[in-house]
């Protein structure tokens, strides 16, 4: 791994972007375009290597421990569920890349929900960095843990 | 890369049909993206959680949703793609995948076209979405 932690950062994902990972994923998603699973179908579309399917960083989640992170955050995993997530794309994510993802809190706070009780929202955002250290996508996800019933 | 396609202002005509979904469907996107929550897979542990029967992981339905806008538009063309959960997706659940262009702008020298989309079921939108995508000038 590479630097520890700073304050406000939760985890971090670093992993190879791999092209037998990219076609599970385009075959779980039901994505048909044959750049995500032919090497020549990509180059002749003009990617120098096969590229990830939009949400392909949904990967980490093999790497993350779902319990841990929601108990760090102080969020009782029961009563949290992920309202939106966001990707934002600088370049499309290929096979070859190594990327290092650093997940950081941007927002934690409390709102009135619309049938009365607080709750608690925590917006997370995660930029992957490749090899060079230039950023690839952008991700953003908010949770939202509803009040205790009483 | 490839051209951006043609697209007018209005409803994709291309839509998408994905299901019934099946048990193999989930399990598949877990070994991909490493979801292995039980609510996902095990019906006796479900049993336990107050839903009715196993339900997919919304990051199914956004990945489907994400395949049919990368295939229609081209994936290098995607410049952003948001997802917003609004319902559950049972085993058996028919879900129908589309969108609508509600603008397009000139923006650094290229027409980028902001969606509206939105995966549905039988009962309705499970989940809404939104992208920008670069399309062909008009």
């Amino acid at each position: 791994m590479t630097e520890p932690l700073h304050s406000g950062e939760v985890d971090r994902a670093e992993y190879d972007v791999e092209r037998g990972k990219i076609r599970e994923f385009a075959r779980a998603t039901f994505t048909t375009d044959p750049v995500h699973t032919d090497r020549n179908a990509a180059q002749a579309a003009g990617f120098t290597e096969v590229p990830a399917t939009l949400t392909h960083t949904v990967v980490a989640g093999h790497q993350r421990e779902q319990r841990k992170f929601v108990e760090m955050l102080g969020l009782a995993l029961e009563r949290v569920v992920v309202g939106s997530v966001k990707w934002t794309y600088l370049r499309p994510l290929s096979a070859g890349d190594h990327v290092v993802g650093t997940r950081r809190i941007v927002d934690d706070v409390q709102r009135e929900g619309k049938r009365g009780g607080s709750m608690r929202v925590v917006t997370l955002e995660t930029e992957y960095v490749d090899a060079d250290g230039d950023p690839v996508v952008r991700l953003e996800e908010v949770l939202i843990e509803r009040g205790e019933q009483r | 890369m490839r051209a951006p396609v043609k697209a007018p202002i209005g409803t994709v005509t291309d839509m998408r049909v994905v299901g019934p979904i099946t048990q193999t469907d989930i399990v598949r996107f877990a070994g991909a993206g490493g979801d292995f929550n039980p609510l996902h897979h095990d019906p006796e542990f479900v049993a336990t959680s107050g839903f009715p029967g196993v339900i997919a992981m919304g990051q199914m339905q956004a990945g489907i949703l994400a395949g049919w806008l990368s295939d229609t538009f081209g994936v290098e063309h995607v410049r952003s793609f948001g997802v917003r959960f609004v319902a559950p997706v049972f085993l058996g659940d028919t879900l129908t995948v589309g969108g609508t262009i509600t603008a397009i702008t000139e923006i650094d020298g290229e027409a980028r076209a902001e969606l509206d989309l939105v995966v549905s079921g039988a009962k309705g939108p499970v989940v809404t979405g939104s992208a920008t995508v670069v399309v062909a000038e008009v």
